[in-house]
């Protein structure tokens, strides 16, 4: 007789190996987790002392936070502003009443802070208004970013997360916290008055 | 332009957003990790609880102090109206005669002291003595008459004396004085 544990012709070790999958793919979850969003879950565990899990937090959030400031501050500064951003949110992350809302709480301490850098720094970029027309292939990535940079706030905001960041407009809706119809909106007028910069009809 | 590329990438692509991503793209996250300090304080205030239990003690405090105030003022005027029948006892032990006091019959009657300072103060008003209220002269004999007008009569006498003498030390003439007296 071997040494493994049977129950009804099934060993326990091959039993526990397949109650391991099951839960990997997630066909079955603790009831904890049952229609929970993840976010309300991973601040839960960061306010009650798992500090490691908000990277968690900013790995899901990190290319939204970049967009907002994308669109807001020199490129250079985004990187050490984005850290910035995501530690003062740890530290104020008890302020956060619906922890379901990260997404726009976060987004608006980024633009918050793109605002104080423009006050503290006074030097916004400014690109010239008449740069010469041509075909956007022969543009680069840092020409185009300053076309969307002169747009309204709302346009180049979400045009931004769409080209950069590679969101989709549900995503975009999702992660800010705008209503699907004003991101929709955003995009198509946005697109059209980058066009019209660019000189593309 | 193929509006639904533009919202969520479904549908038949539209060459310049295309260019536009292609584009861009190269500006896009780069994954970078988060360097969270060990002594980062996630700003949940564990000393809510004690500071909360400390308020909460403070507030007996104080709400015990004022209490026990308020019933050592309440406490003052009920000795004082406890004490009061007592010390004016004796003048209720002599009695004024019913024909010579009004209301004799109802107001030093002490009325039943209640808990309440209200109360207490209103009795404290009504145990105050009430002086006896003078009654009208009974009538008198026809002797009496007769001696009262005597001595009423001795009385103007002297009186009209007094002013004789008062007018002569201050040098007017005795006649006018006499003239302008009346007597009866």
């Amino acid at each position: 007789m071997s040494d493994e544990t049977t129950f009804k012709g099934v060993s326990m070790i091959e039993a526990e190996a397949t109650a391991e999958m099951l839960l990997m793919t997630g066909t079955f979850r603790s009831p904890e987790t049952i229609d929970e969003p993840i976010e309300q879950t991973i601040v839960r565990a960061v306010l009650q002392g798992e500090h490691d899990r908000f990277g968690r937090l900013y790995e899901m959030y990190a290319p939204l936070v970049h967009g907002v400031l994308l669109a807001r501050v020199p490129r250079d500064e985004v990187d050490d502003l984005l850290q910035d951003i995501f530690l003062h949110a740890m530290r104020k992350l008890h302020t956060l009443r619906n922890p379901t809302a990260f997404g726009p709480w976060i987004a608006m301490i980024a633009r918050n802070r793109a605002m104080d850098f423009h006050r503290a720094s006074r030097d916004m970029v400014e690109v010239e208004e008449n740069t010469a027309v041509a075909k956007p292939t022969n543009r680069t990535a840092h020409e185009v970013l300053d076309f969307i940079r002169q747009l309204p706030e709302a346009y180049r905001e979400t045009l931004v997360l769409r080209f950069v960041e590679g969101m989709t407009g549900p995503e975009i809706a999702v992660r800010t916290g705008l209503t699907p119809a004003s991101v929709r909106v955003n995009l198509h007028r946005g697109m059209k008055l980058l066009r019209g910069k660019m000189g593309v009809v | 332009m193929n509006d639904n590329y533009l919202w969520d990438r479904t549908g038949e692509p539209d060459a310049d957003v295309q260019q536009l991503e292609e584009l861009l793209g190269t500006l896009r996250y780069q994954p970078r990790p988060l360097e969270i300090p060990a002594t980062i304080n996630t700003g949940r205030r564990r000393t809510f609880i004690p500071l909360a239990i400390a308020a909460a003690i403070a507030l007996l405090v104080i709400g015990a102090g004022l209490w026990i105030r308020f019933a050592n003022s309440n406490q003052r005027p009920l000795e004082q109206a406890i004490r009061g029948p007592q010390s004016v006892a004796p003048q209720e032990t002599a009695p004024a005669p019913k024909e010579l006091t009004a209301n004799s019959s109802t107001s030093h009657e002490p009325r039943e002291i209640s808990p309440e300072g209200r109360n207490v103060k209103r009795s404290l008003i009504s145990l105050k003595p009430h002086r006896p209220i003078q009654a009208s002269v009974p009538p008198l004999t026809k002797e009496e008459l007769a001696q009262k007008e005597q001595v009423l009569i001795a009385l103007r006498l002297v009186s009209a004396k007094l002013n004789l003498v008062q007018r002569k030390s201050q040098g007017l003439t005795p006649v006018n004085s006499i003239r302008n007296h009346k007597i009866g």
